[in-house]
C-alpha cells in the first residue's frame, strides 16, 4: 500500500489529493474499530507520542489523546503554562530536551504560524501540526472534509462556504486548501475587516453577506470569533456581528434547502450561532468531534508507518 | 608609500580618465600620476598588475549597522569597519539605533573618534528625536556641529506629523538632511511580511504596500510645505517609486535609496517561514522589483545600501513572528548589485549609485580619480564567479539568507588615506 507523501503533517498546504483520500480510507476503518466494544488496536505499541500544546486547547488535546491511546502508543503531555517555556528556554531547547526521552512522534500546538515548519527544519521526529497561529490546523480541516463527506456522499462540486472571523483562523486556511485541493467550491464571507485582501488568490468566493452565502452553499462552517487573536478591535461590537452574521434558526429555515452546518468548536452560543441552530438536526458538531478521533487515528498511524520505513 | 596600479579600467564619471585603461601611481596617499604608461622603479614601489580589473572612488553605503555602542555581541565598530573595508567600501553611514541611540553630540564623538585612522571614513547619521521615540527633538544642530551628515530615527518611522514637520524645518537652518523611513505602523499592524498571496497562504499578517506610500505621500507634503530637503531610505514598492519621480518632476528636494536585498528577493523566498528573508521594509513582488529597477535606471533612486543589519542567531533562529528583521550585506553587496542588477545598470551606472550619489546627497566631497586628488579607491573585479560561504562572513553575526547563492565579481581591495 502507498504511504503518504510526507514525512510530517505540516498543513493540508503541504499534501496532496491522495494523501488526503488515504486518510479518508483509513479514517473509515477507525471509525469502524472504536465504534466496536473493544476499541483500543495495538498498532502503535512501543510508539512515544508527545502532545506539546504551547497554546490552550480541550477538544484538540484530547482527541489526539484518546486516538493515541487507541492506538496503544505510549502518550507524553505537556503543556507550556508552568513550563520552562515560561522561564525562557527557546522552542527548539525545549524540544530536544523532551525527545532526548526517547519520543518518537510530535503533536504540536503553538502560537505562532509556521512553528511547526521551523522545528521540523530543527529535529528529526515526525511533527503533526495540532493548529499553529494563524497558519494552519491540518486535522480539523480533514475532520471537517471527512464529515461532509460522511453526510453528503462526496464533496467534489460541493458548496462550502466558511463563515466568520477568516483573518485569525488557521481552520478556515486548513479548510480552504483542503476543501480545494479535492474538488470542492469554497466561499469565505465575514466582516471586511476580518477577511484577508488577497484570499481570492486562493481560488475561493468572496462575500460580506450572510444569507447570500447561505443561498449559495451546500454546507455552512461557521467558525468562532478568535477574540484572543485580535490585539485590535476589527468591528465595533459582538452585538453588531450578530446583527450581520449570526446564524439563527429563522434564517437558516428561510432557505429553501437544507444546508449542513458545521462549526469547530468551542462554539459561542448566542454569537456565530445560535443554541436552537447548534442543536438542529442540521448540525453535524457532535459527528465532527467523533470523526475527529478516528481522523487523527489515521493520521498517527499513517505518519508512524513512515518510522519503520526509515529504519 | 609609493603604489603603482597598471593597466587598470578606471570607471569614475566625473574623471577625464573614465572608461580608459590606464597606469595609476600614488604617494603617500595623492594619486601623482595617471598615465597609459607610468614607468616608476624602486624597490619601495608596491606593483599592482590590474589587468582585466576595474578601479573607482571608493565605494559609499550610506545604511549600515554596527550596533555599537550596546549590542557589541552582535557587532563591534572596529570588527565592522574591518568587514566594511574587505567589502570594497571606503566610506559608510552609520544609523543611531544602538543603545543608548546616536541622539546627541557625545555619541556623535564617540563614533567619529573611534574610527578614526581606519581606512573606513564614518558618516553618523544622528537620531531625530531623543532616543528615537518620536517625542522632542534631538539637538540636531549640535549633532550636526560635530559631524552627523543627517538625522533619522532609523526604522522607528517618526509617527507625527507636526514633530517630522519640525524636523524639516529646524533642520534648514544648517543645511541638516533629514531621513524618512516610510513606514506607517498602524497600517502595518503587527505585520509579518509583505501583504500578497504569499502572507495569504501563510497566515501570516501582511505589511501593506500602502503602509509605505501613505508615509511617502505626508512626508514629500511635509517637505515641500517646509521647502525642506527629504531624502527616503529602503523604498521598496512600485507606487513609491512612482510618487518619488512625480516629486521630483515637480522639482522637490527629494532623493531615495533602495536595499539590494529589495532589488533580488521577493516574498516567495518565504514560502516556508524562513526567517532570513525576513526584512523591513519586506520583501515585495517581482512587480515592485521590476519598478525598483525601473527607478534606478532613470534615476528615480539615487542610491542602493546594503542596510547591514547583523543579528545574533537567537534573534533569527526561532518562530517567525518573533524572528528580528534584517541581514548582514556588505559581503555579498557587490557581488549580488553586480551579478543582478547588470540587466539595468552599467558598471559606470553601477558606481554612481554606490560611490558618487551617497555623497552628492549627503553633501560630502566626491573622490575623484585625477591627479593631484586624494587617494580613495575601490579596486575591482567585475567577472570572477564565486560562491558565498559561511567562510565568507568576517562579521561577528551570520545572519544572511545568501549562503550557496552565486556571485559575481568581488572587491579586491580599498586606498584610502
Amino acid at each position: 500500500m502507498a504511504g503518504l507523501s510526507v514525512k510530517h503533517l505540516l498543513g493540508i498546504k503541504n499534501i496532496n489529493a491522495s494523501d488526503i483520500n488515504l486518510i479518508f480510507e483509513t479514517a473509515e476503518n477507525f471509525k469502524e474499530i472504536i465504534n466496536r466494544p473493544i476499541k483500543k488496536v495495538p498498532s502503535l505499541r512501543d510508539i512515544t507520542i508527545a502532545n506539546l500544546f504551547f497554546e490552550n486547547s480541550t477538544r484538540t488535546k484530547l482527541s489526539f489523546e484518546l486516538a493515541e491511546k487507541r492506538l496503544s502508543a505510549d502518550v507524553l503531555n505537556f503543556s507550556a503554562s508552568g513550563s520552562s517555556v515560561s522561564k525562557g528556554e527557546t522552542l527548539v531547547d525545549t524540544v530536544n530536551n523532551i525527545l532526548s526521552m526517547k519520543v518518537d512522534m510530535l503533536v504540536m500546538r503553538h502560537p505562532n504560524p509556521g512553528a511547526a515548519v521551523f522545528l521540523s527544519k530543527h529535529i528529526s521526529v515526525n511533527i503533526i501540526n495540532a493548529g499553529d497561529g494563524t497558519h494552519e490546523h491540518p486535522t480539523q480541516a480533514l475532520l471537517d472534509a471527512f464529515t461532509i463527506k460522511e453526510k453528503l456522499g462526496e464533496l467534489q462540486g460541493k458548496k462550502i462556504a466558511i463563515i466568520g472571523d477568516i483573518m485569525h483562523s488557521r481552520v478556515a486556511l486548513s479548510n480552504i486548501f483542503c476543501l480545494k485541493k479535492i474538488g470542492a467550491e469554497v466561499m469565505v464571507c465575514g466582516p471586511t475587516t476580518l477577511i484577508p485582501k488577497y484570499i481570492s488568490s486562493l481560488g475561493v468566493e468572496v462575500s460580506h453577506n450572510l444569507r447570500e452565502a447561505l443561498e449559495w452553499c451546500d454546507v455552512a462552517n461557521m467558525l468562532r470569533i478568535q477574540m484572543e487573536r485580535q490585539d485590535i478591535k476589527y468591528f465595533p461590537s459582538i452585538r453588531e456581528y450578530i446583527m450581520q452574521f449570526g446564524l439563527t434558526k429563522a434564517i437558516l429555515d428561510s432557505l429553501h434547502k437544507k444546508i449542513l452546518v458545521l462549526h469547530p468548536g468551542p462554539i459561542n452560543r448566542g454569537v456565530e450561532i445560535t443554541s436552537d441552530v447548534a442543536d438542529s438536526s442540521q448540525s453535524v458538531i457532535l459527528n465532527q468531534v467523533e470523526n475527529g478521533v478516528a481522523i487523527r487515528m489515521a493520521v498517527l498511524y499513517l505518519l508512524a508507518g513512515k518510522i519503520h520505513n526509515q529504519d | 608609500m609609493k603604489l603603482l596600479i597598471k593597466n587598470v579600467k578606471i570607471v569614475d564619471p566625473n574623471s577625464p580618465h573614465n572608461k580608459k585603461k590606464r597606469d595609476i601611481f600614488i604617494k603617500d596617499g595623492i594619486i601623482e600620476k595617471i598615465n597609459r604608461a607610468v614607468r616608476i622603479i624602486g624597490k619601495d614601489v608596491e606593483m599592482i598588475d590590474a589587468k582585466g580589473q576595474h578601479i573607482s572612488p571608493g565605494w559609499f553605503d550610506m545604511k549600515v549597522n554596527f550596533c555599537d555602542p550596546g549590542y557589541e555581541y552582535k557587532e563591534d565598530l572596529q570588527n565592522g569597519l574591518k568587514v566594511a573595508a574587505n567589502s570594497g567600501f571606503t566610506g559608510v553611514g552609520i544609523m543611531p539605533s544602538t543603545n543608548p541611540s546616536i541622539h546627541n553630540k557625545s555619541s556623535i564623538e564617540y563614533l567619529i573618534n573611534s574610527a578614526k585612522g581606519h581606512a573606513v571614513h564614518v558618516f553618523p547619521f544622528g537620531a531625530i528625536s531623543v532616543k528615537r521615540e518620536s517625542k522632542e527633538l534631538a539637538e540636531m544642530y549640535d549633532m550636526h556641529s560635530s559631524g552627523a551628515v543627517a538625522f533619522t530615527d532609523d526604522k522607528n518611522p517618526i509617527k507625527e506629523s507636526g514633530l517630522m514637520l519640525r524636523a524639516l524645518m529646524y533642520s534648514k537652518n544648517f543645511n541638516g538632511i533629514v531621513v524618512s523611513f516610510p513606514y506607517d505602523e498602524s497600517l502595518a499592524h503587527n505585520g509579518q511580511m509583505h501583504e500578497g498571496i504569499m502572507s495569504t497562504s501563510l497566515g501570516l499578517k501582511g505589511i501593506p504596500s500602502l503602509s509605505e506610500e501613505v508615509m511617502i505621500i505626508r512626508d514629500l507634503n511635509l517637505a515641500e510645505y517646509a521647502d525642506a530637503r527629504i531624502h527616503f531610505t529602503c523604498v521598496s514598492t512600485a507606487h513609491s517609486v512612482e510618487l518619488i519621480r512625480q516629486a521630483k518632476a515637480k522639482g522637490l528636494k527629494v532623493t531615495a535609496d533602495v536595499c539590494i536585498n529589495n532589488l533580488i528577493l521577493d516574498d516567495e523566498y518565504l514560502h516556508d517561514f524562513d526567517s532570513n528573508f525576513k526584512f523591513l521594509p519586506p520583501l515585495r513582488s517581482k512587480d515592485d522589483i521590476t519598478a525598483l529597477k525601473q527607478g534606478l535606471k532613470d534615476g528615480t533612486i539615487d542610491v542602493i545600501c546594503s542596510d547591514h543589519t547583523p543579528e545574533n542567531i537567537e534573534n533569527k533562529q526561532c518562530e517567525f513572528e518573533h524572528a528580528a528583521n534584517g541581514s548582514i550585506g556588505l559581503e555579498t553587496f557587490f557581488g549580488l548589485a553586480n551579478n543582478f542588477l547588470s540587466d539595468t545598470l552599467s558598471t559606470e551606472e553601477l558606481i554612481q549609485k554606490i560611490a558618487i550619489n551617497p555623497r552628492k546627497l549627503l553633501n560630502l566631497a566626491i573622490p575623484q580619480i585625477n591627479e593631484g586628488e586624494r587617494a580613495n579607491l575601490t579596486l575591482f573585479d567585475t567577472e570572477s564567479e564565486w560562491t558565498f560561504t559561511e567562510k565568507d562572513i568576517l562579521s561577528k553575526s551570520k545572519n544572511t539568507p545568501y549562503i550557496n547563492w552565486k556571485m559575481k565579481g568581488k572587491a579586491l581591495r580599498t586606498f584610502n588615506n
